[in-house]
């Protein structure tokens, strides 16, 4: 059987970013997989040794667009800690507020990619039109509707009032009700849970050895999150539960962020019903003393971890950023293994990938000619929903295991 | 387990390789071992101490000597084993045998600061352009980049 | 009377070709929000294109790096005449926050030549509906 090998990138319409990937195929199933990355790479970590802690704050919040505020906040907490401050409670849970509900603008995100990478447009089109509910708040809180610098060294710089919280409340309603119907969705569709469930498997073990982070290895039945953990801001005293689901594909991972979509409503309400009096920052000193500090944080695609060292002036020495989606790029790899050239948009929609934070193209080769033709994404997402279009019957008995 | 309980296991199932612990902050453990008991420390923190899963490797340049910060994380403390190698001779083994998920950061590590990593499955570059000089380390503290001027359309 | 039809259709129905070299991702929700159903872009009657051979206005976010240099010229050149490239965002202005990096090289106008400018960091789906609108009325 000839095998052929694929690059896939880094202009393609249906990733947002510019990615590599280079796979060997034989026939439809894929036999091997590969990742060249370094078209995002923007030199941050050099950068920032250029600039002082304040204007690293503005710098960290760039690296990704949907997540920022997990950045910017990582940075915050880390350099808190050198400084020797505390931030008061009040911006605490100021900061835990506008964490959830980033959280849910992203999980929405995902979920209308999910569907438009399924075929699924008028789910992609739902989804976002509701997440347009969640910019419309985080535009009332803080000004911008993405890049919100709420964070400032010391807690946060804006505060909330009650007519705001009112809106925000009214609010959860609407998303409440209408994430209910997506889950209904989910249950009613059979042909859409038919398409994600056995796509990109990642057995419980790999998850281990490969260090996979966030819903990707969640759904693989490991119950670690950083806010259960190591709890950072408000998360000690808000009441949670960390979402699993054991079917370790696609389907598990959908099942996951609809969960967490559930706990992120339950915490904003809470979050808002018990928001305590008080200032919102404290000053910050200029110069920070020498030391060593590492601050993680659990953003929507896994954990983040940054590693900030000082030495007594007022620019940092060493920043270190790792951010979720590099860690889950092994298990990408594995996952496409014996998987079919049809499931490729699917499986790398799955880990959530957000290439802007990690770093920093599909071409297919013959292996055995050596010619080279280049495959739209877009193509093989035509063909994927061509395919699937041929449903496997015993597929048609796959329930929501909700 | 406690930061103490934690500190105390550790010690008993290291034994001599350890140089030194340090507790600088709730749930943050640091420790440093030489770089030849390296991958022993990170077998023996696996399987005794159950840190099986490495959030990331950061590199540090201290001059005469590189630093390598290895953080391991589990539900209770944050692990940091940090070991150094000196600049003229930048050799680290890998420890991929042990955490097979760490291959992508020691990649980060050799193209960043040129550190060699013996025995590595894998030396490709991992972040760096194609067209990147040789020899050329950015998170080096000696390379200084200088910007070229910029052409503006239309003229000054 | 040919060409006034096709000056017509290209004025009244552009379509676009969305490139990212780099950037944080901001810009690139922005303008997938700015096609969806709040803002609207399609009634405008813009599609956006899988391919540079089929696009009339390209638009560009994110800061050039050197690894995304030589792919951006390469589609520039596949994209046929005429073209507009609208540099969305400040990055693609000039760099955003990431001059002086070793691997950007600045906004986009060091490697293609821009027709207009879309400042803004992100920038805002109504900035975008109104760049294109300028650029468009300027044909």
């Amino acid at each position: 059987m000839a095998e052929f090998k694929v690059p896939i990138g880094p202009q393609h319409p249906a990733l947002k970013e510019p990615i590599s990937l280079r796979m060997t195929f034989e026939g439809e199933v894929i036999k091997d997989a590969d990742m060249r990355l370094g078209y995002n790479h923007r030199g941050l970590e050099k950068l920032a040794e250029q600039k002082t802690f304040i204007q690293n704050l503005y710098l960290t919040e760039r690296i990704c667009g949907i997540c920022s505020h997990s950045h910017t906040t990582c940075y915050a907490q880390g350099v808190e800690k050198l400084m020797g401050i505390e931030p008061p409670k009040r911006g605490l849970y100021i900061r835990t507020l506008v964490a959830e509900l980033e959280r849910v603008h992203s999980h929405l995100l995902w979920l209308g990619v999910a569907g438009h990478e399924a075929g699924f447009d008028t789910f992609f089109m739902y989804t976002w039109r509701d997440r347009e509910v969640v910019m419309d708040i985080l535009e009332i809180i803080s000004g911008n509707r993405v890049h919100y610098a709420m964070n400032a060294l010391g807690g946060v710089r804006r505060d909330i009032d009650d007519l705001q919280k009112k809106k925000i409340l009214d609010s959860l309603d609407l998303l409440t009700k209408r994430t209910a119907y997506y889950a209904n969705i989910g249950t009613n569709e059979p042909t859409f849970v038919a398409r994600l469930a056995g796509v990109g498997v990642l057995p419980k073990q790999t998850a281990i050895d490969l260090c996979a982070v966030g819903p990707t290895m969640r759904a693989s039945d490991i119950p670690r999150d950083v806010r259960k953990d190591d709890p950072y801001a408000a998360y000690a005293e808000l009441p949670f539960e960390v979402c699993t689901a054991n079917t370790c594909d696609v389907l598990g991972r959908t099942i996951v962020r609809i969960k967490e979509l559930f706990e992120c409503y339950k915490m904003i309400e809470f979050i808002l019903k018990n928001l305590p009096a008080g200032d919102i920052r404290v000053k910050a000193p200029r110069r920070v003393k020498e030391a060593e500090v590492v601050s993680r944080y659990e953003a929507p695609r896994g954990e983040n971890i940054h590693y900030i060292k000082s030495n007594g002036t007022d620019k940092p020495e060493r920043l270190k950023v790792r951010a979720p989606t590099l860690a889950n790029y092994p298990a990408t790899l594995v996952m496409l293994k014996n998987g079919y050239i049809a499931d490729i948009p699917l499986i790398f929609a799955a880990i959530d990938p957000c290439v802007c934070c990690a770093e920093r193209l599909v071409a297919m080769t013959d292996y055995h000619t050596g010619e080279t033709n280049i495959v739209r994404m877009s193509e093989l997402r035509q063909k994927s929903i061509e395919h699937y279009k041929r449903v496997n019957p015993a597929k048609k008995e796959i329930v929501w295991p909700f | 387990m406690t930061d103490n309980e934690i500190i105390n296991k550790a010690k008993e199932t290291l034994g001599n390789i350890a140089i030194e612990i340090t507790n600088p902050a709730p749930r943050r453990i640091f420790l440093k071992v030489d770089k030849k008991d390296l991958v022993e420390a990170v077998q023996r923190l696996k399987q005794g101490l159950d840190y099986n899963f490495l959030s990331t490797i950061s590199g540090l340049d201290k001059g005469e000597v590189f630093e390598v910060l290895y953080h391991f994380t589990n539900e209770f403390a944050v692990l940091t084993v940090r070991t150094t190698t000196s600049r003229n001779d930048p050799k680290i083994p890998t420890i991929t045998g042990v955490i097979p998920g760490a291959i992508l950061y020691e990649r980060e590590l050799q193209d960043m600061f040129g550190l060699v990593i013996e025995n590595i499955p894998d030396p490709r570059p991992l972040v760096l352009p194609d067209d990147w000089p040789a020899n050329v380390y950015p998170l080096r503290k000696d390379w200084k980049y200088e910007r070229p001027v910029e052409k503006i359309p239309g003229g000054e | 009377m040919l060409q006034r039809l096709v000056r017509w259709s290209r004025i009244k129905s552009p379509w676009i070709l969305h490139l990212n070299t780099g950037a944080c991702n901001a810009c690139d929700i922005e303008i997938l929000a700015a096609l969806m159903p709040r803002f609207d872009l399609e009634r405008f009657g813009v599609l956006l294109k899988a391919t540079p051979r089929h696009a009339d206005v390209i638009i560009c976010t994110g800061p050039a790096t050197r690894q995304t240099k030589d792919r951006v010229i390469r589609i520039y050149e596949q994209t046929p005449d005429p073209k507009f490239v609208v540099a969305v965002g400040a990055c693609a202005c000039s760099g955003c926050v990431y001059r002086g990096a070793y691997n950007i090289m600045g906004g986009i106008d060091q490697v293609i030549p821009v027709n207009a400018y879309i400042p803004g960091c992100p920038v805002r789906p109504d900035a975008v509906i109104d760049g294109v609108a300028k650029l468009l009325s300027t044909l």
